[in-house]
């Protein structure tokens, strides 16, 4: 049937004259022909929609029905080896008001006072003068019990968030360092192992009615992502215990000099474990945010200085390794005075020596003895030598922002390096790496690498060793050159050398002190009256446990009290060191009746036998 | 007759069958609630726990001891 039959259909075939059959029939074809473009125009709408907006609006669409709650891990702990916390997060619950859906502010107010223990009219002015009508906190750090109390009122929510706790303040805060605001890690571990303390947050997602109230819960696919996996703890070698002995003797030396800054380390020397490490002055790390940042440096780590005699030992080492040298070999110290091309004019601190075997060059410390050893020595010799004993390069204990110290490659030493380096002037090292090298001379001249970080354990519970390989390479120096310096050498330095200050009764010490002049900060030659006095011992000598170094800053020298490392850091290395070993177990005390006995000088003198070990 | 209580039964059937997955569904969905709420639970006296812990800690650990010897 035609359109035109279908319209006569309707009105009657009399009806429609010629003429006005065609007019309604364009008509028809017009509105019909309107009405499928509009049909077109629709449908190219929804295709539109569909296609190219569909994503778009199937977002909006998600954002009015879905509620999404972020939840934040729980940041790991920080324990030391004995399983205390240096640092946890723990919830933090906040009372907060929406002053926009409040019909009744005072009464609110009213409940809220009594539920929290504050002033009603405090609540209620908050509450009614907020320009923000979202979200006015009312009371930071609420109990759980109060929290419970004041859910039910209508407009006040509690916020939950994680805060950082420091039990033990400043006592470990170098080490731990603090975080920011939003729980970064900004120094110390928390920063160099933010990523392991951070864990992985979680999103939930509620379907929620026109008041944004959930009504279900919404699965999206995997289940198991509702929970945030919490951060990894992380262990440390570090014992509060003996941090707490090593801050407290610093501390009040420290104060007692009026020093610039001070720095305490104790190492095991059997494995590298690094016990106790300390710097002054420290912060609160809970209260970081109003520390002078100067405070916040790690000296352990990031101050390098011209080490002074400490290094005498070391350099003795590996003149005697070399065999450059022998044990019983005298060398005459120019009493007091000595000059020569290429080297200017060295002179001792106090007073002038004659012939000085090495035993005595340590144990009095001779600048002179130990330059002509270095002479003796070479630069090349001498610089491998220190290379193998980890200078001029970082330890690499775990913690961030630590320098390499400077030993420069021989092509740039001049005439004066050979004799200044053995002295420990022309080269700068960090604490932490005078530590390594003294842990090898006692630990038998094998290699040790000191570390802080000991295990990180997951959070489902799982845990990664983080303690150092074995190094493959078996000694720095022949073991019984490296037992001489500590048993003889080095103990003669405490016995009746600058270090009589760090004799303990229990326990033959040995230890080397250190008194360095500061350089002028950008520019030639040595700050007047500015020292690094430096002490570093280690006990039992016969079988050593454990190593202590300490250096005080610029200890005022208008006080009068002295500047030496064997006056102002010996006593304080004898009491940690006196203080750890009674704490550790095992470290048998040696009957101070029965000294190790010194190896004897042979009366007859012979360079093959003083070679021979 | 016959035919009719056939389709009585298979109406019922059908009926039977609906509850019975729409309360399965629901037993699911009851479930994983209970659980979650258990583990808030959990997780917030684990929370308390903690918070006593890390209180005790900062009474005996040996900064604070030591501090307060010297008092």
């Amino acid at each position: 049937m035609g359109l035109r039959s279908f319209i006569e259909s309707i009105r009657g075939p009399g009806v429609v004259g010629q003429n006005a059959g065609r007019r309604e029939l364009t008509t028809i074809i017009v509105l019909m022909s309107l009405l499928v473009l509009a049909f077109f125009a629709l449908g190219w709408r929804c295709v539109y929609l569909q296609y190219s907006r569909g994503d778009y609006y199937a977002g909006r669409c998600m954002d009015q029905q879905l509620a999404y709650v972020p939840l934040e891990p729980q940041r790991g702990a920080i324990l030391d080896c004995r399983g205390r916390v240096l640092a946890a997060s723990n919830h933090f619950r906040t009372v907060f008001a929406e002053p926009r859906i409040i019909r009744e502010p005072r009464d609110a107010s009213n409940r809220l006072a009594a539920a929290l223990d504050m002033p009603a009219h405090e609540i209620c002015k908050s509450i009614m003068e907020s320009r923000n009508q979202g979200y006015v906190p009312i009371k930071v750090g609420a109990s759980a019990g109060e929290c419970e109390a004041v859910r039910p009122i209508q407009g006040i929510g509690i916020q939950y968030g994680w805060q950082r706790y420091y039990p033990t303040g400043p006592l470990t805060s170098h080490v731990v360092g603090f975080t920011s605001v939003d729980n970064r890690g900004l120094a110390g571990v928390e920063f160099g192992y933010d990523r392991e303390l951070q864990g992985q947050g979680a999103t939930n997602t509620f379907f929620v009615d026109v008041h944004r109230r959930p009504i279900a819960f919404c699965l999206q696919g995997e289940q198991d992502n509702y929970l945030p996996i919490n951060g990894a703890g992380i262990l440390l070698t570090l014992d509060a215990t003996i941090q707490q002995f090593a801050r407290e003797e610093l501390m009040s030396q420290y104060k007692a000099y009026e020093a610039q800054g001070a720095v305490a380390i104790v190492v095991d020397v059997k494995t590298g474990e690094i016990l106790a490490m300390v710097s002054l002055p420290d912060f609160d790390p809970a209260d970081a945010r109003r520390t002078d940042p100067d405070h916040f440096y790690n000296r352990v780590l990031t101050d390098q200085y011209e080490p002074g005699s400490i290094i005498k030992p070391v350099v003795a080492a590996i003149a005697l390794d070399t065999t450059v040298l022998g044990r019983y070999e005298t060398i005459f110290c120019e009493n007091g005075h000595y000059h020569g091309k290429g080297f200017g004019t060295i002179s001792e601190y106090k007073q002038g020596f004659g012939d000085l075997t090495v035993k005595e060059i340590i144990a009095k410390s001779s600048n002179i003895g130990m330059a002509k050893i270095g002479q003796r020595l070479g630069p090349t010799r001498l610089y491998e030598g220190l290379t193998l004993f980890g200078f001029g390069r970082q330890v690499g204990v775990g913690l961030p922002g630590e320098a390499e110290g400077q030993l420069s490659p021989t092509k740039d030493w001049t005439g004066y390096s050979v004799t200044r380096i053995p002295f420990g002037q022309e080269i700068s090292v960090t604490a932490m790496q005078m530590v390594r090298a003294f842990c090898m001379l006692a630990n038998g001249g094998r290699l040790v690498r000191p570390y802080i970080i000991k295990a990180v354990v997951q959070s489902d519970g799982t845990t990664v060793d983080m303690r150092p390989a074995v190094p493959q390479l078996g000694y720095v120096i022949k073991p019984e050159v490296a037992k001489w310096i500590v048993t003889q050498a080095m103990t003669a330095v405490v016995e009746e050398g600058t270090g009589t200050k760090a004799k303990l009764k229990e326990w033959h010490v040995f230890g080397k002190s250190g008194t360095a002049q500061l350089a002028k900060p950008g520019g030639r030659g040595y700050e007047e009256k500015a020292y690094m006095a430096s002490f570093i011992a280690g006990a039992p000598a016969e079988d050593p446990r454990v190593l202590v170094l300490v250096s005080i800053r610029r200890p005022n020298v208008a006080l009068k009290k002295g500047y030496t490392g064997g006056t102002v850091a010996a006593p304080v290395a004898a009491a940690v060191l006196h203080k750890t070993l009674r704490y550790l177990e095992g470290a048998r005390p040696t009957p101070a009746a029965h000294p190790t006995p010194a190896t004897a000088v042979p009366t007859s003198y012979t360079p093959d036998d003083d070679l021979s070990w | 007759m016959g035919s009719r209580l056939g389709l009585v039964l298979v109406i019922f059937f059908f009926a039977a069958t609906l509850i019975v997955s729409v309360f399965l569904r629901d037993s699911d969905r009851r479930v994983f609630y209970t659980l979650r709420q258990y583990k808030i639970e959990q997780g917030r006296l684990q929370q308390e726990l903690w918070q006593k812990q890390l209180r005790v800690e900062s009474l005996i650990n040996p900064a604070s001891i030591s501090h307060h010897r010297g008092k």
